[in-house]
C-alpha cells in the first residue's frame, strides 16, 4: 500500500479519456486523452510554455556552462565577457591525468567506496528488508522507526563520534572506513526501501512455492527476488549516488590513501586561485555517470527517493 | 531486538508446511546481519557522542576523555551566539523548503499539462538532483565569480556590480538559490506523481459541476495530493538538516557568519577548534530535531494506515 496508487489512476484514465473525448468537442489539437479540466486556453498554454522555458534555462545553463568550460582554453574561461564560441581543447581533461595531477587514485577510491557501500547495502538490505516485511515480531514498528531515524540522522552528528571510533581502530584514511561510514546512511535506506518493495509482493506467491516444496530461502531467492529486480536496481543506483556524491564524510575521514573525487574537486580551490578549467573537467567526470544512472531508473525514482511512501509517476 | 528463535523444538516440527515459529526464526535470521551491522554503526556512535557531550576530549598524545560534567551543556544553553545560529538555520530551512515547495509544485503543474515531450522535459529538469552538492557549491562559485562568472556578468548588465558571495545578504541569497536549484526538481517529481494519480472521474465531476480551472485545482486536485506534498516536505526537511556541503565550499559560513548554519558551526567547532565535547552537544541537539521530523514522517504514514 502507498499514499497514492497510480495503477488505479492509469486504469481509470484509459477509459476516462474516451468519455472526455466524446463530451468535449473543443478538445482540439492537444490529443484525445484530455479531460475538460485540461482544456487549456491559449493564454494558459503560453504561460505554461514560458514558465517551462525559464525553468529549463535555470536548470540547464549551469550544467551546460560547466560542460562548455571544460573544453575551453583557459584564456576563454578567464575572460571577463562570457565566451560562447571557442576552439575546443582537451587540455583540462588530459591535465587531470598528467603533470603532477594524478586523478586515477581518486577515481579508484570513489568507485571502491561508493560501489562497495552500495553493494553491501543492497545485499544486507535485501535480507533485512525481506525479513522485516514478512516478520510478525512484536516491536516491529519500533524497529522500523529506529531504522528510518538512523537514515535521517544529521551527517555532522554521525561524523563526530565515528571520527573518534575510527581513530581508535585505525580506520581513518582507509577505503573500508569510508565504506563503513557510507553504510551509516545507505544501509538503513536500503533496508527501508527494499522492505517497501518486498511488502508489495503478495505473500501467497511464497506460500504456494512452499507448498511446492521450496524452503523459505528458495522461495525468497527464486520467487521473490526476481520479482523485485527493479527495486534492487533502484536501491543500488540511489545508494551509489548518495555515496559517490558524499563530501562531508570524506572531508573528515579520508587522507592521501582514500580521497575521493569530490575531495579532488574541492582541492582545486587554493589560496592562489582556482583552476576553473580543471574544476569543470572533474565536475563533468563526477556528474555525468550519476545522471545517467539516475535517469536509467527514472520510473522508480519517486518510490526510491520517498523511501517507498509514494509510488509511480 | 531480532527474534531469532530457532530452537530444537521448532526444528523437530519442520515437517509442518508453515509452522509460525519457524517463520519468525527465518525472518529473524534474514534480518540479523543487516540489523546487527546497523546497530554497531549507530548505537556505538550514539553512546560515544553522549559520553563526549559530558567530557573534555583530548586528541593529542592519544585519545582521552576527561569528565567535564554539564559544562558543555551549560555552554550550549548560555552561548548567546548559539541562538543566532539556530535562528539563521531556521531561516535558511524555511526559505529553502518554502521556495522549493512553491516552485516545485508550480513546476509539476506545468509539466503535468505537457502532453508531448513530457519525458524529455522532465528528464532534463531532474538533472540537478544527481549533482554532488559540493559541486553545486563549486559551480555556483564559478558562476558568480566577480571577474569571470557568467551570472555575475549577467547581474552586472542588470546593474548589480558587487561580489555576490562577499555581501552578507547576497551570500545568504546565493546559498539558498543553489539549494533551490538542486532540490526543486525533487519536489516537482514527487508532486507530479501525486498529480497523475488524481482520478480523472473526480476532475471530470468537478468540471461538470461547473467548477472553474482554478476552483478544481484549489478544491479537488490540491486536497487529493496533500499527503504526497507532506511526504515531499518531510523528505526534503530531513535532507536539509543533513547536508551543508554547499555552504562549506562557497562561503564557509561567512561573510560575518551570515551563512553559518548549525551543521557548519558543528564542523568548525570539532575539526577547526577541536572542541569535540561542545560539538557533541550541538550534534545531539541536531539529532533531536531530525528525530522529531522522522517521527512526524512515520506517524503520518501510520495514520493513513500505510506503514510498511
Amino acid at each position: 500500500m502507498s499514499v497514492v496508487d497510480t495503477a488505479d489512476s492509469r486504469a481509470a484514465s484509459a477509459p476516462g479519456g474516451g468519455t472526455a473525448d466524446n463530451r468535449g468537442g473543443t478538445v482540439g489539437t492537444r490529443g484525445s486523452r484530455l479531460s475538460p479540466l485540461e482544456r487549456t486556453g491559449t493564454g494558459t498554454r503560453v504561460v505554461i510554455g514560458v514558465a517551462l522555458a525559464l525553468a529549463l534555462l535555470w536548470t540547464l545553463v549551469p550544467l551546460v556552462w560547466m560542460l562548455l568550460s571544460s573544453f575551453k582554453p583557459s584564456e576563454a574561461i578567464n575572460s571577463a565577457e562570457p565566451q560562447w564560441l571557442f576552439s575546443p581543447t582537451l587540455q583540462h581533461y588530459t591535465g587531470l591525468f598528467t603533470g603532477g595531477n594524478e586523478l586515477a587514485p581518486y577515481l579508484w577510491h570513489s568507485v571502491a567506496a561508493a560501489g562497495g557501500s552500495a553493494v553491501l547495502s543492497v545485499i544486507l538490505g535485501a535480507l533485512a528488508g525481506y525479513g522485516l516485511a514478512r516478520s510478525g515480531m512484536r516491536g516491529k514498528r519500533h524497529l522500523s522507526f529506529w531504522i528510518i531515524s538512523t537514515r535521517m540522522a544529521p551527517i555532522a552528528a554521525v561524523v563526530l563520534p565515528l571520527f573518534l571510533m575510527f581513530r581508535q581502530v585505525g580506520l581513518i584514511d582507509t577505503v573500508p572506513g569510508l565504506i563503513l561510514a557510507y553504510l551509516t546512511f545507505n544501509l538503513p535506506f536500503a533496508i527501508w526501501l527494499l522492505n517497501a518493495f518486498f511488502a508489495d509482493v503478495p505473500q501467497a506467491l511464497e506460500e504456494s512455492a512452499r507448498v511446492e516444496g521450496c524452503t523459505n530461502w528458495q522461495a525468497f531467492r527464486y520467487v521473490v527476488l526476481p520479482l523485485t529486480k527493479s527495486g534492487l536496481v533502484t536501491t543500488f543506483v540511489l545508494c551509489l549516488v548518495f555515496a559517490w556524491n558524499d563530501y562531508a564524510f570524506a572531508l573528515v575521514f579520508s587522507g592521501p590513501h582514500s580521497q575521493t573525487l569530490p575531495i579532488a574537486a574541492s582541492q582545486l580551490v587554493t589560496q592562489s586561485g582556482i583552476d576553473w578549467g580543471q574544476l569543470c573537467a572533474i565536475g563533468t567526470f563526477v556528474v555525468v555517470p550519476m545522471m545517467l544512472a539516475g535517469l536509467a531508473v527514472r520510473r522508480w525514482l519517486v518510490t526510491g527517493l520517498t523511501l517507498g511512501a509514494v509510488t509511480g509517476e | 531486538m531480532t527474534t531469532d528463535t530457532e530452537s530444537p523444538t521448532t526444528a523437530a516440527r519442520s515437517a509442518d508446511p508453515a509452522p509460525p515459529r519457524r517463520r519468525i526464526g527465518f525472518t529473524g535470521r534474514m534480518m540479523a546481519p543487516g540489523i546487527a551491522l546497523l546497530a554497531a554503526l549507530t548505537v556505538l556512535p550514539f553512546v560515544t557522542i553522549v559520553v563526549m557531550s559530558f567530557s573534555e576530549v583530548h586528541l593529542l598524545g592519544g585519545l582521552s576523555l576527561d569528565f567535564a560534567g554539564l559544562s558543555n551543556w551549560a555552554r550550549f544553553f548560555t552561548d548567546p551566539e548559539m541562538g543566532w545560529f539556530w535562528l539563521r538555520t531556521a531561516l535558511y530551512f524555511v526559505l529553502t523548503l518554502g521556495l522549493e515547495m512553491v516552485l516545485g509544485v508550480l513546476l509539476a503543474l506545468c509539466v503535468w499539462r505537457l502532453i508531448r515531450g513530457r519525458n524529455l522535459v522532465l528528464s532534463m529538469l531532474l538533472l540537478p538532483m544527481f549533482v554532488a552538492p559540493v559541486l553545486v557549491g563549486l559551480l555556483g562559485r564559478f558562476l558568480v565569480d566577480p571577474t569571470i562568472g557568467l551570472y555575475s556578468w549577467l547581474l552586472e548588465q542588470l546593474g548589480y556590480g558587487g561580489d555576490v558571495l562577499g555581501g552578507t545578504f547576497s551570500a545568504f541569497a546565493a546559498v539558498v538559490a543553489m539549494d533551490v536549484w538542486e532540490w526543486t526538481p525533487l519536489i516537482a517529481l514527487i508532486t507530479l506523481a501525486g498529480l497523475t494519480s488524481v482520478p480523472l472521474p473526480l476532475r471530470e465531476a468537478a468540471a461538470l459541476d461547473g467548477a472553474g480551472r482554478w476552483q478544481t485545482l484549489r478544491h479537488i486536485v490540491l486536497p487529493s495530493i496533500s499527503n504526497v506534498l507532506l511526504v515531499a516536505l518531510l523528505i526534503r526537511a530531513m535532507d536539509a538538516i543533513r547536508y551543508f556541503d554547499i555552504i562549506w565550499v562557497t562561503t564557509n559560513g561567512g561573510p560575518a557568519n551570515a551563512t553559518k548554519i548549525v551543521p557548519v558551526r558543528l564542523y568548525e567547532t570539532a575539526f577547526r577548534f577541536f572542541d569535540f565535547g561542545y560539538a557533541a552537544v550541538i550534534g545531539l541537539a541536531m539529532l533531536l530535531a531530525s528525530i522529531v521530523i522522522a517521527r512526524t514522517f512515520v506517524r503520518m504514514l501510520d495514520r493513513k494506515g500505510l506503514a510498511r
